[in-house]
C-alpha cells in the first residue's frame, strides 16, 4: 500500500485533505486515515446493528458487526436488548459461531462458561476449584457490553463511545424515512427479511456511500443493463410482472429525466434523493391490483388521506451517516461495513410490511434480488467502477478527487442544503461531516 | 438403484447435453446457451441451502428465459463494466445422476467446478445443480436449472458469466 504514513494525522492536517471542490487520494487509501475513521467516526456515531424484529423474544439473538468488532445483539429475560462483544472473557475465544438463533444461555465450548444474554456470568464448571474471591457477580468476567444501544421504531443501534448525545439527536430529520416506512405498513408494523445479501468488494467503503446518492453515473455505468432492457420485448417474463426489466430500464435517463430529482443534504453528513424511480418498479403500478388491495389496507387503517401523504413521500435511498441507506418506498436497506481501508462488505436487506398483500413482500424480495444479489445486472456494475476508484486512488500520481459539479448552483435551506440531480452535493456534504468528526 | 431404470443411451444423451452447455458458457456462445432452455425455462441460484421458496426468499438469481434473454445480452454488450477484461471459465461437471420424470422428463443432478480467470485474478464456484430437461426434437430444453453454490449464503464479489 503506498501513502502510508508514519506519523498521525494532527487535525490540522485532515482540514488540509477535503477543500470544498475536492478531496485528497489519501481519505480514501491512507490505513491512517482509516485508523482515525473507525477511532472518531465508527467508534463515536450510532450505528445500526439489528432489526427488533430478529429478537421477539427473550434469547433471540443476531451476531453482526459493529465497526470492526463482532457483535452478539441479545434479548434479555427482562425485555430488553443487548450487545456483546463476541468473545468469552475466560480465555478470549471468539463464542458464538452462528449469524442467529435463541439460546437461554451463551456457553463458551473451551470451558463452559455460560453466560446470560445480558452478558453476565451465570456458571462456570467446578466453582469450588476458584479462589474464594473469585465472583460470578464481577464484571470483569461477563461478557463485555456495548453499553450505548438505543432502538427507533425498531432498528436498533449501537454506539461504542459511552458519552455520546442521544441517538434521535443523531438521526435528526432522518427520522422521517424510518417513520414513513412504518407507516407503509398497514399494521404499523415491520419484519426484516430472513434473506439477505453480503457483497465484498475491494474498495473505500466511502466510495459506497457516495455513490448510493450519486444519480449522475447511471445512464453510464449502467448503459449496458439498460439497452438489453430496451431491446427486450415487454411483459415477456412469466415470473416478475416485468419488474425487473422495468428496474434495469430505470437507469436509462439522460438531462430531460432529471427535472424534479432532488438532492438534500443535512448537518452530519445524511443525505437523500427525491423523486428517482417515479414510476414504480412496475408499468402500471396505478392500476395494478396488489397496489390497489394494499392502498386499501393502509388508508382502511389510517384514512384515505392519511395514507396518500405516506405514500407521497417519493425518495430513493435515503443516507443516514456514516453508513446505513433506506428506501422505504421499496422496503430497502444497506449496512456499509468497513473492513480495511481498501476491503467493505455491504448488508442488504429488505422488509415485509405487516398487514399488506405478500405480493408487495415478493415485490420487495425481487428488487433485493435484481439491485443487490452478487449476481445484479445492476450493482455488479458500480462495484466494479468503485474497485477502479481504488485501484487508482492508491496510486501516488494527482492526489485530488474532483467532487465540484453543481458547486455554484446547491442552495442553503433550513439546517441543510439541495441540489439538482446532476449535483455532487451528498458527496460534499459527507466530507463536510467527515473533516468535522475527524478533527473534533 | 434409479441409474438402471434408464437406457444406457438416455443416460449418455443427457450426459452429453449437459457437457454441451458446459462448453457453451466456456466458449462465451451465450446465445446458443440460452437456446438450450425451454420457452419458459427457469435458472435458479438460491442464497441458502436447501431454499424451496423463490419468492418471499432472496434468491441470488431466479429468471426466466425472457430475463435471462436481457442478461445474455448484456454478456455480449461491449461496455458491461464488469465485463472488461471478459471473464474465462471452466465448467467442469461431475458425479451425474440421471433419474426419469413423467412425460419424457429427466432429472440430471451433479456435482460442478467452475474456475473464472478475470485480469489477474482467478475464483472457485462449486457445489451441485440439478437440471430438470423436457424432450425436443431429439434433444432436450431446460425446463429448470437450480445451481447451489456450496457458499449460497456465503460473502460474494460480482458473479458474472453463469455457472
Amino acid at each position: 500500500m503506498t501513502g502510508t504514513i508514519d506519523q498521525p494525522l494532527s487535525r490540522s492536517e485532515i482540514r488540509t485533505l477535503v477543500r470544498p471542490d475536492h478531496v485528497h487520494r489519501r481519505a480514501y487509501a491512507d490505513p491512517e486515515v482509516f485508523a482515525l475513521e473507525q477511532e472518531r467516526i465508527f467508534g463515536r456515531l450510532w450505528l445500526y446493528v439489528a432489526h427488533e424484529s430478529q429478537l421477539r423474544n427473550p434469547g433471540d439473538f443476531v451476531r453482526t458487526q459493529l465497526a470492526q468488532h463482532e457483535v452478539l445483539v441479545t434479548r434479555h429475560q427482562d425485555g430488553k436488548i443487548y450487545v456483546l462483544h463476541n468473545r468469552c472473557p475466560h480465555r478470549g475465544a471468539r463464542l458464538c459461531m452462528v449469524d442467529s438463533g435463541t439460546s437461554r444461555l451463551l456457553t463458551c465450548p473451551y470451558h463452559a462458561w455460560a453466560f446470560r444474554p445480558d452478558g453476565t456470568l451465570a456458571a462456570v464448571p467446578h466453582p469450588k476449584s476458584y479462589p474464594a474471591n473469585f465472583s460470578l457477580a464481577d464484571p470483569q468476567n461477563h461478557m463485555q457490553r456495548v453499553r450505548s444501544v438505543d432502538s427507533y421504531h425498531g432498528f436498533v443501534f449501537a454506539n461504542l463511545d459511552d458519552s455520546a448525545a442521544p441517538l434521535t439527536e443523531h438521526l435528526g430529520p432522518m427520522r422521517e424515512v424510518i417513520d414513513n416506512l412504518i407507516e407503509r405498513a398497514p399494521d404499523g408494523e415491520i419484519e426484516i427479511a430472513d434473506s439477505s445479501f453480503t457483497l465484498e468488494y475491494h474498495g473505500n467503503w466511502k466510495l459506497h456511500m457516495e455513490n448510493a446518492n450519486d444519480i449522475f453515473h447511471p445512464s453510464f455505468v449502467h448503459s449496458s443493463s439498460v439497452a438489453p432492457a430496451r431491446a427486450a420485448p415487454a411483459n415477456a417474463s412469466i415470473l416478475d410482472q416485468d419488474q425487473t426489466r422495468e428496474m434495469l430500464l430505470a437507469n436509462g435517463f439522460g438531462p430531460t429525466d432529471w427535472e424534479g430529482i432532488q438532492l438534500t443534504g443535512l448537518a452530519g453528513g445524511h443525505t437523500f434523493m427525491t423523486s428517482f424511480y417515479k414510476k414504480g418498479v412496475l408499468v402500471n403500478e396505478q392500476q395494478d391490483p396488489v397496489m390497489q388491495r394494499y392502498r386499501a389496507a393502509l388508508a382502511g387503517r389510517i384514512g384515505s388521506e392519511r395514507a396518500a401523504a405516506v405514500l407521497a413521500m417519493n425518495r430513493f435511498n435515503n443516507i443516514i451517516y456514516p453508513n446505513l441507506i433506506i428506501n422505504a418506498q421499496q422496503q430497502q436497506m444497506r449496512v456499509t461495513i468497513p473492513l480495511a481501508v481498501d476491503l467493505t462488505q455491504v448488508h442488504v436487506h429488505c422488509f415485509r410490511l405487516k398487514g399488506a398483500p405478500e405480493e408487495m413482500f415478493h415485490r420487495a424480495i425481487r428488487f433485493l434480488t435484481t439491485i443487490g444479489s452478487p449476481a445484479s445486472m445492476i450493482f455488479s456494475d458500480d462495484v466494479e467502477m468503485l474497485e477502479r476508484c481504488q485501484q487508482g486512488l492508491v496510486k501516488q500520481a494527482g492526489p485530488w478527487v474532483n467532487f465540484e459539479r453543481g458547486l455554484g448552483n446547491d442552495r442553503r435551506e433550513g439546517n441543510g442544503s439541495i441540489g439538482g440531480a446532476a449535483s455532487e452535493l451528498p458527496m460534499r456534504v459527507q466530507f463536510e461531516a467527515w473533516v468535522n468528526y475527524l478533527t473534533q | 438403484m434409479t441409474l438402471m431404470t434408464l437406457p444406457y443411451e438416455t443416460q449418455r444423451d443427457v450426459e452429453l447435453f449437459l457437457l454441451r452447455e458446459a462448453k457453451l458458457l466456456d466458449t462465451g456462445e451465450f446465445e446458443a446457451w440460452l437456446a438450450l432452455y425451454a420457452p419458459h425455462g427457469i435458472y435458479w441460484m438460491p442464497s441458502k441451502p436447501g431454499q424451496t421458496d423463490p419468492k418471499g426468499v432472496a434468491s441470488i438469481i431466479y429468471e426466466d428465459y425472457a430475463i435471462l434473454a436481457i442478461r445474455v445480452r448484456r454478456l455480449l454488450e461491449a461496455r458491461a463494466l464488469v465485463l472488461t477484461p471478459m471473464p474465462r471459465t471452466t465448467h467442469l461437471i461431475s458425479n451425474i445422476e440421471v433419474t426419469p420424470g413423467t412425460d419424457g422428463e429427466f432429472a440430471a443432478e451433479a456435482a460442478f467446478m467452475c474456475i473464472e480467470h478475470q485480469g489477474d485474478q482467478q475464483r472457485l464456484y462449486s457445489g451441485r445443480h440439478t437440471h430438470q430437461l423436457v424432450r425436443q426434437n431429439g434433444s432436450f430444453r431446460i425446463a429448470l436449472k437450480r445451481v447451489e453454490l456450496i457458499d449460497s449464503d456465503g460473502t460474494h464479489s460480482p458473479m458474472t458469466i453463469p455457472i
